[in-house]
């Protein structure tokens, strides 16, 4: 089921700013969207008014073409799993499987053979007859995620189900709903300020911050196009290295001057740096993006490892160079010593740069598409603006 | 970390003082009710003597005791129902929704019940009168008008219990329910109230103690259709005497389904009253 977002508005009573900020978004049938931004910005009030817990100030909701802005929560046909709640503490496991199989009045024997079918794809049919007392966490949520099936909806939402669940758990149970949106087919919104989860699960990822969308893209446009500032920083482990920096120009190009060295920037820069109004930048280029080499040249600068925290098959080294601490991700194999000086190589084709002023990326006015499904879109061009700056309408 | 022996035997000694210096006169007084009249009062008490019931029998039949413990039951029973049907679904609002004067409606509501009776008693008691002589509805003396008028006392305290349990727990518990099929009330019904069926049978016995020892109102309101048990234990004491062992009678009666009820219900008491404790 299509799930679209028009004009999306909610500000809480006393709330200086609206949770959600007349938002427009489109989530294709089928598709696994992921609300993604850190706390406080707008994606569960965002997924409740898609839920029915929470009535917009204005906008509308349509799932399938149907007007669902004004229906009561049980009347919208969708399942969603919560972060912190997952089972009926009164009932046991099949009895809290069943439950929304009675809201429907369905006969018993269905009722039966539905809850063990479901149980049995969940893998928890052996865990039917016991209490709430005898399950575990990763169970539980389990058992959510039964709950949710049983009714056979085309849309699930999901508000950070495996927040409160140990690591190892949240990886496991991450592919089992990933498996699961591929064997139903159904529309899967899923929230999270986990940026990793929101990567490994998500078709498109709809990036959010102060109740407005700040992207929307496949996890490689996000992540390899980051529209404005706020993304490039808010996705990627480690973060993305950034600078404030001024633009010169130079014989034919133009040259980026950080604190305590230059870089000449490559000619796709130029479209962007020449519509704008002033020099101040910021400048950013992934840890991954970051290579060392043997001997200083152009666009490198030289400095010393001032800490090595290992990932297991790669390195997190943290240089000091020209007075600026670089994060940067080498092959365990080929990682250097505390002390040790070392010369890091940023490459043209990698640099990331921002307007200082609005924070918009001077590339991605257009992100590359990607090469399966579309990805996704801003309704309005207005929009872009005052997403990137965060500026009131 | 253990507790030494000797802190433990400590305890004991002090914890068995202060039960005995709180439950020696109850004591005392229940053996009373058990003594033959001629040894009420004797000097130095008597402890060994032929129990009787003939105390019992005098209260309970040739002084009526028997209706006023119905009439107790009647108006215990009913203000306790009247107060959990209005009082528990207006605690789940209160512990759900935020409405325009929510908060100031709650300390209004505890501030019902740190007065005292008399100032609502001769309000009421000026209210039935009117009633009946302007309207001709007749309350005074009647089990409605005590019922309606212990709610000013029990629905405070239905409200602030129960909210409590409500705010206990998440709301993804209802809206989950919402979502998949049920309305609000449903919900509630389904699966908010057997959550906190503990905390509900622990409001309802505090409330029900209330109601049963309510002497005050209860003086001023019933008459000869409506006494209660408490409101005829003060006409054992007489200004010429006390008849001591009717007294104690009567005071075991009144006693008696507190204690029976507590007994009964006492697993879901103490779930009730460390709701959320244990968790």
């Amino acid at each position: 089921m299509k799930v679209v977002l028009k004009d999306l508005l909610k500000r809480f009573a006393n709330a200086e700013r609206a949770a959600v900020n007349k938002i427009n978004l489109v989530i294709e049938k089928g598709e696994l969207a992921v609300l993604l931004g850190p706390s406080g910005c707008g994606k569960t009030t965002t997924l409740r008014m898609i839920a029915g817990l929470e009535q917009p100030d204005s906008g509308r909701i349509t799932i399938a073409e149907r007007d669902i802005t004004d229906l009561a929560p049980k009347d919208r046909r969708l399942a969603m799993v919560f972060q912190n709640f997952s089972m009926y503490p009164t009932m046991n496991v099949y009895e809290n499987i069943a439950f929304p199989l009675h809201a429907i009045k369905m006969k018993r024997k269905e009722i039966d053979r539905t809850v063990r079918e479901v149980a049995r794809l969940v893998n928890i049919d052996h865990l039917l007859e016991r209490s709430l007392r005898q399950v575990s966490g990763g169970e539980a949520q389990r058992v959510a995620l039964a709950r949710a099936m049983v009714r056979r909806p085309e849309v699930f939402l999901m508000d950070e189900p495996l927040s409160n669940l140990d690591a190892k758990l949240r990886v496991q149970l991450r592919t089992e709903i990933k498996r699961l949106h591929q064997d139903t087919g159904a529309t899967f919104i899923f929230v999270t300020h986990d940026q990793e989860e929101a990567m490994t699960l998500g078709d498109k990822i709809i990036v959010m911050n102060n109740g407005d969308i700040q992207q929307v893209g496949t996890p490689h446009e996000v992540f390899f196009g980051p529209r404005n500032a706020f993304v490039a920083n808010f996705v990627g482990t480690p973060s993305m290295n950034m600078l404030s920096g001024r633009i010169v120009a130079d014989e034919g190009g133009y040259r980026l001057r950080l604190p305590g060295f230059e870089l000449s920037l490559p000619a796709r820069f130029a479209d962007g740096l020449g519509k704008m109004k002033s020099d101040g930048v910021i400048w950013g280029i992934r840890p991954e993006a970051i290579k060392l080499v043997s001997a200083p040249g152009e666009n490198t600068v030289s400095g010393q490892v001032e800490l090595v925290e290992a990932l297991g098959s790669r390195d997190l080294i943290f240089a000091r160079a020209a007075e600026q601490l670089f994060g940067v991700i080498v092959d365990a194999q080929e990682s250097v010593p505390v002390g040790a000086p070392c010369h890091l190589h940023f490459a043209g084709e990698q640099m990331h740069l921002f307007d200082a002023a609005s924070e918009r990326s001077l590339l991605n006015d257009k992100p590359p598409q990607s090469p399966h499904r579309d990805g996704g879109r801003l309704c309005k061009d207005g929009d872009i603006h005052r997403i990137a700056t965060n500026s009131p309408p | 970390m253990p507790v030494p022996t000797s802190e433990r035997l400590l305890a004991y000694v002090i914890l068995i003082a202060m039960a005995a210096l709180v439950l020696a006169p109850v004591l005392a007084g229940s053996i009373t009710a058990f003594k033959p009249q001629i040894i009420w009062v004797s000097s130095p008490p008597t402890w060994i003597f032929e129990p009787t019931l003939e105390n019992f029998e005098f209260v309970f039949f040739t002084r009526k005791g028997w209706q006023y413990l119905r009439n107790s039951l009647i108006i215990s029973f009913g203000s306790v129902a009247m107060a959990l049907m209005l009082g528990v679904p207006a605690a789940y609002a209160f512990a759900r929704f935020r409405f325009r004067g929510s908060k100031a409606l709650m300390q209004w509501l505890i501030s019902l019940r740190m007065i005292p009776p008399i100032v609502v008693g001769l309000p009421f008691y000026a209210m039935f009168l009117y009633l009946e002589r302007g309207l001709g509805i007749g309350l005074r003396d009647t089990f409605p008008g005590l019922i309606i008028t212990y709610q000013t006392f029990l629905l405070p305290l239905v409200i602030w219990m129960m909210r409590g349990y409500f705010a206990e727990l998440p709301a993804a518990m209802e809206e989950s329910a919402m979502v998949e099929g049920y309305t609000r009330m449903g919900a509630l019904l389904r699966v908010v109230l057997p959550v906190v069926w503990p905390g509900i049978v622990a409001t309802a016995i505090l409330n029900f103690i209330f109601a049963w020892n309510e002497f005050f109102l209860a003086l001023i309101l019933a008459g000869n259709r409506t006494s209660t048990l408490p409101m005829t234990a003060g006409t054992y004491i007489v200004r010429t005497r006390v008849e001591w062992g009717n007294l104690f009678a009567v005071n075991l009666l009144i006693m008696a389904p507190v204690i029976v009820l507590t007994v009964i219900l006492r697993r879901q008491l103490v779930k009730g009253l460390t709701f959320g404790i244990l968790e």
